[in-house]
């Protein structure tokens, strides 16, 4: 994947565990343009090991001067959260992908219905632009567990006016998904993000209400889980990469030195998979792409997230 | 023609079946034909969710089915003389529906487009839509010169109502239109018109 260098330029605590990053570039040109609801890969070098991580872009797609990331310190951080917060300053260089858009607003929509649950709140902070500049019907529903983790709410009930709710869960507020969803005007899309119990009630609720699946739009990306360690044969390449237990495949790879296909690296979008040959155990797949049937088969595999419990792996790399 | 083709814009159909997730039905039917596939479906069950069925009796030419209808599904019937004044009814529906309403529709296949390009204009695709094909074959035709549309092609070559052009009925399907194309069929040797057979009964 391409990518330019960026420079730091603000730094903002938003809530105890959230931190906002803005970056322009370091050579000075202008930054390019996005649509509502893309993320970056940033890459930091951490002691010597290369970390990327996927971040939605925050703010004003139109002609961004800046980019906006919001980071949250994850409790289990693999390190590039805990890295963000703790090593980057103001004036830190940092790598990053061009923008990339897995959860595009459908602009057949004749509403959008937007539903955030804490952290997933940052893919809409640039929906929520093109939304209000085009003038289009939406409704926000933004969930978070205490005022304490009240990212963006003050900004966003600004923006959105009486088109924003929200709901504490330390006041006993939470969405009601069967009763949201069951009165929504035909031609209505749904875009969910958040962790993971909510996107899939979501994703269920809609269903089990007849909604058809292509109104049904939700972003998760997953970090990549460890697990036991085992050997990658890359065939095209002819090499073989050991890949430890707190490091993914795809890491493993790329700190192999061979280029791999990859744009989410959350298990979401796809473009990782990658031909397994044969392998002397079993896949673990881990990411929400490949149907049922194809994690049945075995034949691929998305290793950004996904392992395999086995003492060697063959691939078609 | 030949034989083993096969045309990706032609539209596929199947029988009214219904859809188990949902939050409302409505089932929209044209003459006879139709009035028997809304009778087949209520024969599958009684759906428990909020249910319309919109029938077209047309009846002038067919035969009409409202009082078996009437019988099956007593509170849910809307009957209408002709399909023009049920799509009406349709769209007041659609403008105050909600999501998760299953649209069923069973008839020739201008008005199962006429449907399908309705609930397109409140944000529904057709392939949500469940469509059955009864009653006849007889196509829509879209005139590629004169840009009119045709109804009820049953002949493989059909003069154009707007342009009086011989067109010849072809396979593809505009679903933006609704119809088939139709294009002049003695536009190189002019007055050379191949015989004009019935294959759209
Ligand atoms: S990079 Fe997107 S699924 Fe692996």
């Amino acid at each position: 994947m391409s990518t330019f260098k960026v420079v730091v330029s603000n730094i903002q605590q938003i809530t105890p565990l959230i931190k906002q990053f803005s970056f322009i570039r370091e050579d000075g040109a202008s930054l390019p343009p996005f649509s509502g609801g893309s993320h970056v890969v940033v890459a930091m070098n951490i002691n010597g090991r290369l970390h990327r991580n996927p971040y939605s872009l925050m703010g004003s797609p139109q002609a961004p001067d800046t980019y906006h990331i919001a980071v949250r310190l994850q409790e289990h951080s693999r390190g590039g959260s805990a890295y963000l917060h703790h090593e980057v300053k103001v004036g830190s260089q940092l790598e990053i992908t061009y923008p990339n858009n897995l959860f595009a607003l459908d602009k057949r929509a004749r509403k959008h219905l937007l539903v955030a649950g804490g952290i997933g709140i940052t893919p809409f902070m640039s929906q929520i632009e093109d939304l209000i500049r085009t003038k289009a019907n939406y409704e926000l529903h933004y969930a978070y567990r205490s005022q304490d983790h009240a990212a963006f709410t003050s900004t966003l009930k600004e923006k959105c006016d009486e088109r924003i709710r929200v709901y504490v869960e330390s006041e006993g507020l939470s969405i009601d998904l069967k009763a949201l969803l069951s009165k929504q005007p035909l031609g209505t899309h749904v875009y969910v993000c958040g962790p993971n119990a909510m996107v899939v009630a979501l994703i269920e609720t809609a269903r089990s209400l007849g909604w058809p699946e292509n109104h049904i739009h939700s972003e998760q990306f997953l970090a990549p889980p460890s697990g036991e360690p085992f050997k990658v044969k890359l065939a095209k390449s002819n090499i073989e990469v050991h890949v430890p237990a707190e490091m993914s495949m795809l890491e493993a790879i790329e700190a192999a030195g061979v280029d791999a296909p990859y744009s989410c690296r959350g298990g979401a979008c796809g473009r990782c998979e990658l031909e397994v040959i044969r392998t002397d155990g079993v896949l673990v797949h881990q990411d929400h792409y490949l149907s049922e049937a194809d994690k049945a088969a075995g034949k691929k595999i998305m290793p950004c997230v996904s392992r395999a419990k086995c003492h060697s792996l063959e691939i078609n790399l | 023609m030949e034989r083993g083709y096969w045309i990706r814009s032609k539209p596929v159909y199947s029988t009214l079946v219904w859809q188990q997730q949902a939050n409302a039905h409505i089932v929209l039917v044209e003459g006879s034909a139709g009035g028997l596939a809304a009778m087949k479906l209520f024969q599958q069950m009684h759906p428990e969710h909020p249910t319309k069925v919109l029938y077209a009796r047309n009846p002038v030419v067919q035969q009409d089915l409202s009082i078996p209808l009437s019988k099956v599904v007593p509170d849910a019937l809307l009957m209408f003389e002709t399909t023009e004044e049920s799509l009406v009814a349709f769209e007041a529906h659609l403008s105050s529906a909600c999501m998760g309403l299953r649209i069923y529709v069973a008839g020739s296949e201008r008005f199962i487009w006429q449907v399908a390009q309705m609930a397109d204009k409140y944000g529904i695709d057709d392939s949500d839509i469940i469509k059955e094909l009864v009653g006849t074959l007889a196509r829509p035709i879209y005139c590629v010169h004169c840009k009119t549309i045709s109804y009820e092609a049953h002949t493989n070559i059909k003069k154009c109502d707007g342009c009086g052009k011989q067109l010849f009925v072809r396979d593809h399907f505009s679903r933006r239109l609704g119809a088939y194309m139709g294009l002049m069929v003695d536009a190189e040797d002019p007055g050379q018109i191949p015989s004009i057979e019935e294959i759209y009964p």
